[in-house]
């Protein structure tokens, strides 16, 4: 095997994500075939302005699956966030002190989670049920009806490209990227995959599954509330069932992404591109004058498609190594 | 003279006498009394009103979470799980109120269709997981936004129809002082029993769950009975649909989707082992019902939506602490 | 006697699984510079012994001395900090990790970002690999590309570079083609100064490393006496709790000539298994013999079509169409009793009655209605032949020994109405009661007509029990012994590869 090969290869991006990439390409090439506007700047920060919540809550998600656990909470975080928003970044907190307050919320119901799940030991697809219906509570007592106001530089800022080049939702995605590169190779990076593709095994090699799933959870519970955020900005108001919808596409990102729903395979960038197939498909079936209801039917099939064509190509990678083992 | 087998006296309860009982049935029974508590609670709350309706009034408004819940505990005694119900619940749902538009000639057609519909998606689901290998998360996943999808393309344009008034009639109607709803759900509860515990299939798809390894190498047939759970369950959101059709008298496609979580959790706060093997239905209908009470008793004390979420998370979490300290001192 | 306290003192120390004892009263020493070897059967607590010092499990009772002050592991690394490394005997390996990841695991040096640097780490642990003799092994594979030869090497790698004080080795040669390049570490690591507590069953290893050796029995320690001063007979005595020769009646041939074969393959090829040709016949007791890995694992899952063939039949006594699935099998009246008896052999969540009658649930109920009395009575016709008594049936089987378990497996293997048992190593991991009811079960299986292939890791076992024994090595029959000629040395000599030449020329 070449080193260039082998570096790519510390990235670890499965047969999944690269299938993901692929997939994403060919839906936008078809997009921008038959939609004039596609590439333009103003096209692109559409797009993703529409991914970008999608994009960074799914990231989040993604740490949690790798770690081996679930987490259907995601919903409940992100509605605190968007009330909370709406809620004080017009008054005296100013967007950014809304912003860290939100922050901090996500990270507090990311430890509670975590100690539910990794301390206590309690079963993480039933907790996180709870966990999301009182998070989802909160929201709806912070602000009971749609409503409220989300500081209007951020709603601009945010929304908006850099420069006539660069969409700002783009450079968003790009750092959550970013973020995940360095993390992935810090210890805790590597502790995630080892707890998640073998507790047994990463408990006598001397790691703590307990601390790594609870730290999980908590880096995502931040991600929900930055996605939170995010969403904040492109609605501009307030709605605490406004992300009502997103969970089981978070899911969908995920698994499109290549990660493995049993852990331990996969990473945040294959649920990137997850998330960007998504909406692209959305914009894709629009420009070609699809009824709204084929991206529905199609989101679903191009789990299984995505799903399929990775684990063809795991099992040919496998097959190939065993030749030249 | 053979030596006897001296280890078996360090063997647990060797000491003689066997459980009689099905240690399952211990917390099922404890979260089965939570709900009964539930329910008197909520009748001494709301003045005027006595113990009997007030049960009635649970029964009638769980029995749609009871019926889907069995289909998601037996997906979950395979180790696998559905998340298309919430879909299908809708499907058939609007399926049933489009196709009778208001009149009873069309039940005795649209009934069985729609019922065929909805195992007709369990049965995808099914052959997606047996035979394609699909984990079942993501197979259901699919499957459920695919279906919303042909769900969307079915209803788009059209006005929503009312419900056929038989069925409507049906979910507020008596025998003998006893509402139908409670008399479908108390058959439902005992046939599906007597299905996951009285039967040879039953005790196959116990087998399955607990060792998918060990029922290969015996050769059951694992595909046949991954396909029937998920058929089932299916069918269990079918009927679910019809009735939540008959009893809000007028169906959206959404009208399913506060309904997935809830069946998941029911499962779990009965006592099932969300990776497979352990569970009955017994337990399972003591969750739904456990989580119907509670609503019940949050709407009684007029609180508002946000205190209501709050304190049902809140009691979910504890539900489940509770049991695994359980299985802590079971355990030993 | 010098006055240097040993690096490791045990004393007294218990620990208890629920009602299961897994050590009592446990006590032995360990000096510097010293191999103590640790034996014993499986589940004498061997494991539990290895994982307590390593500060995985915490003991019930007792205290632990490293070099003369109290050692109470907090967790693994606690452990590792104090000089205790261990190479385990189920790999403590992440296979989606790389190998240079894995051998600094659980802290991966990081660079001032709090970074893990790949490349340094890669360069780092390739002259680690290269500094203990194994260079074959890419320090940027994952560990899940590796052999599992490979992976030993990495985990007694991982184990040793750190220059413990005291090496806990767990079985190290289970997947271990190349043993003399463990016993080279071994000897750098004493030279060294090291204790090393060396656990195995393979004698010959012991009796070339260790010069004392420690032996557990039922979680008690049994023996502790020097190596040279035991013989054979007497280890496995001791092991056993028994004397070896008198465990097995010694019973007439139930062979018989006169019939079809009960199974007959020809020419079996596939992925591990290499033209293997044999035939079973009725009230036979067919041994297959072979070292770890010679493919019999593979040969008796394909013959009940868990395994997928090239090429080669297999015949079935009146099954005319080729067996292609564990159900086609089952109803051609094949049954495996199979390795691995926690996955696949017991349904952990189920009763033992449910264990057993699983195969005839069928016929136990009427219109699929589940009739309890008439399953009772089923599992009732079948639970003596096996010995399983019957107060365990309402048990949950997961309470019950490993013996038991098996028990309540044969026992379903009979309920299936099975004509040919493939028996493998049905006694690993049992006790002695339950290994003479096994046998007493085997002998009442051939007498009474059936046919029985039979692989055990216990040649005493094949040479008293079998009537032909046939010997693989990598993964071809390399011979075929019986009568006088079936002695665990021929066994052995065959096994080891010595017979291969011979072989070859006898088959050109």
């Amino acid at each position: 095997m070449s080193a260039a090969l082998r570096r790519l290869g510390r990235l670890r991006p499965t047969g999944g994500a690269v299938v993901a990439v692929v997939i994403f390409l060919a839906l936008y090439a078809i997009y921008a075939a038959s939609e004039a506007s596609a590439a333009s700047v103003f096209g692109l920060t559409n797009l993703f302005n529409n991914t970008v919540v999608l994009a960074i809550a799914s990231a989040g998600l993604t740490l949690v699956v790798l770690a081996g656990e679930f987490d259907l909470s995601p919903i409940g975080v992100i509605a605190i966030a968007n009330v909370v928003m709406a809620t004080t970044s017009v008054g005296t907190l100013g967007w950014f002190g809304a912003l860290i307050l939100v922050l901090l919320i996500g990270a507090a119901v990311g430890l509670l989670n975590g100690w539910l799940v990794a301390s206590l030991r309690l079963q993480s697809l039933a907790v996180t049920i709870g966990t999301m219906i009182a998070c989802e509570g909160v929201a709806l007592l912070l602000l009971p009806a749609p409503g409220g106001a989300v500081n209007q530089a951020i709603v601009d800022a945010l929304t908006g490209d850099v420069l006539e080049v660069v969409p700002v939702a783009l450079a968003v995605i790009a750092l959550v990227l970013l973020v995940w590169l360095v993390l992935a190779r810090t210890r805790f990076g590597i502790a995630i995959y080892a707890v998640g593709t073998d507790a047994m095994a990463a408990r006598l090699s001397g790691l703590s599954a307990e601390r790594t799933k609870l730290l999980a959870f908590v880096l995502a519970g931040v991600a929900y509330a930055f996605a939170g955020f995010m969403l904040s900005c492109q609605t501009g108001s307030g709605d605490p069932r406004a992300s009502d919808t997103l969970l089981l596409y978070m899911y969908a990102s995920v698994a499109i992404g290549g990660t493995s729903l049993m852990g331990g395979r996969g990473g945040v960038f294959g649920t990137l591109f997850g998330a960007g197939i998504l909406s692209v498909m959305q914009k894709m079936l629009f420009a070609l004058g699809a009824a709204s209801f084929y991206t529905s039917i199609f989101s679903g099939l191009i789990m299984l498609v995505a799903i399929f064509i990775g684990n063809a190509s795991e099992l040919l990678a496998r097959v190939r190594r065993q030749r030249v083992a | 003279m053979a030596p006897r087998d001296t280890s078996t006296l360090a063997e647990p309860m060797a000491r003689g006498r066997a459980p009689r009982v099905n240690p399952e049935l211990l917390p099922a029974a404890v979260v089965l009394a939570c709900a009964v508590l539930l329910i008197v609670a909520s009748t001494l709350l709301n003045a005027g009103s006595s113990f009997v309706p007030q049960l009635d009034a649970v029964l009638v408004t769980s029995i749609f979470l009871v019926v889907a819940s069995f289909g998601q505990g037996l997906t979950i005694l395979l180790g696998g799980i559905d998340l298309s119900i919430g879909v299908v619940v809708g499907l058939a749902a609007i399926m049933v109120s489009t196709l009778t538009n208001g009149s009873n000639a069309a039940i005795l057609w649209v009934v069985p269709a729609t019922l065929g519909f909805a195992a007709f998606i369990g049965l995808v689901n099914g052959l997606g997981v047996a035979l394609a290998r699909v984990p079942p998360f993501i197979m259901t996943l699919a499957s459920g936004i695919s279906f919303y999808g042909v769900g969307l393309a079915f209803t788009t344009g059209l006005a929503q129809r009312p419900v056929a008034p038989g069925l409507v009639a049906l979910m507020n109607a008596r025998v003998a002082g006893v509402p139908i709803p409670v008399v479908i759900l108390l058959g439902f509860v005992i046939v599906a029993t007597i299905f996951q515990n009285g039967t040879s299939d039953g005790r196959k798809l116990y087998a399955l769950g607990s060792s998918p390894g060990a029922a290969r190498v015996l050769g059951l047939p694992i595909a046949a009975l991954t396909i029937l759970v998920y058929t089932l369950s299916g069918l269990c959101a079918g009927i679910s649909g019809i009735l939540l059709a008959g009893y809000s008298s007028a169906a959206t496609i959404d009208i399913g989707d506060p309904l997935l979580l809830p069946t998941i959790a029911a499962v779990v706060i009965g006592g099932a082992r969300v990776v497979g093997g352990r569970g009955i239905y017994l337990g399972t209908f003591a969750g739904a019902l456990f989580l119907s009470a509670l609503e019940t008793i949050i709407t009684v004390l007029n609180l508002s939506q946000g205190v209501r979420n709050i304190i049902e998370g809140a009691i979910i979490v504890f539900a489940l602490l509770l049991q695994s300290e359980r299985w802590r001192v079971a355990r030993g | 006697m010098s006055s240097t306290p040993p690096v490791l003192e045990v004393r007294g120390i218990s620990k208890h699984y629920g009602a299961t004892v897994a050590l009592r009263d446990v006590s032995f020493v360990l000096n510097a510079g010293e191999v103590c070897g640790l034996l014993g059967e499986n589940g004498a607590g061997k494991s539990t012994l290895v994982k307590t010092l390593s500060g995985v499990e915490v003991p019930d009772s007792g205290a632990l001395f490293l070099a003369g002050s109290e050692y109470r592991p907090r967790d693994r690394n606690d452990a590792r900090r104090q000089g205790v490394a261990t190479a385990f005997q189920e790999l403590s390996l992440v296979s989606t990790l790389s190998v240079a990841v894995n051998l600094f695991l659980p802290d991966p040096a990081v660079n001032r970002a709090g970074l893990v640097a790949m490349r340094r780490l890669e360069q780092q642990a390739a002259r680690i690999l290269a500094a203990h003799g194994v260079s074959e092994i890419d320090s940027a594979a994952l560990v899940g590309e590796l052999t599992l030869g490979q992976r030993q090497r990495l985990e007694i790698v991982r184990a040793m570079f750190r220059r413990p004080r005291l090496l806990l080795l767990d079985e190290p040669t289970a997947a271990l083609s190349d043993r003399d390049w463990l016993f080279d570490l071994v000897g750098n690591r004493l030279a060294e100064g090291a204790a090393i507590l060396y656990i195995s069953h393979k004698l010959d290893e012991i009796r070339r490393l260790c010069r004392r050796s420690v032996i557990l029995r039922n979680g008690q320690k049994v023996l502790d006496r020097p190596v040279a001063e035991m013989s054979d007979d007497e280890i496995f005595r001791s092991m056993a709790g028994r004397s070896v020769v008198e465990r097995f009646v010694a019973a007439p041939s139930a062979v018989r000539t006169d019939a079809q074969p009960a199974l007959s393959a020809s020419r079996l090829s596939g992925d591990g298994v290499e033209d293997i040709s044999f035939t079973l016949m009725a009230g036979e007791i067919l041994g297959v013999a072979g070292l770890e890995g010679q493919g019999q694992a593979r040969l008796f899952r394909s013959l009940v079509g868990l395994y997928p063939l090239r090429s080669g039949r297999i015949e079935v006594a009146g099954c005319g169409r080729m067996v292609r699935s564990p159900r086609a099998a089952r109803a051609a009246g094949v049954v495996l009793v199979p390795e691995e008896r926690k996955t696949e052999g017991i349904f952990k969540d189920l009763t033992t009655i449910a264990n057993v009658s699983l195969p005839a649930i069928d016929h136990a109920s009427k219109l699929h209605f589940l009739n309890r009395r008439r399953e009772r009575a089923l599992v009732g016709e079948v639970i003596g032949d096996v010995d399983l008594p019957e107060h365990f049936l309402p048990l949950s089987i997961a309470a019950l020994s490993g013996g038991n378990q098996q028990k309540a497996v044969l026992g379903r293997a009979l309920m299936a109405r099975a004509r040919c048992l493939l028996l493998f190593d049905p006694t690993r991991g049992v006790d002695v009661g339950a290994k003479q009811s096994i046998y007493r079960m085997m002998r009442a299986f051939v007498g009474g007509g059936g046919a029985i292939l039979f692989y055990s890791t216990e040649l005493d076992e094949l040479v008293h029990l079998c009537d032909r024994c046939l010997v693989l090595y990598g993964n071809r029959i390399v011979g075929e012994l019986q009568g006088p000629a079936l002695s665990q040395e021929q066994v052995l000599s065959l096994a080891a590869g010595h017979g291969l030449e011979r072989a070859a020329v006898s088959g050109r």
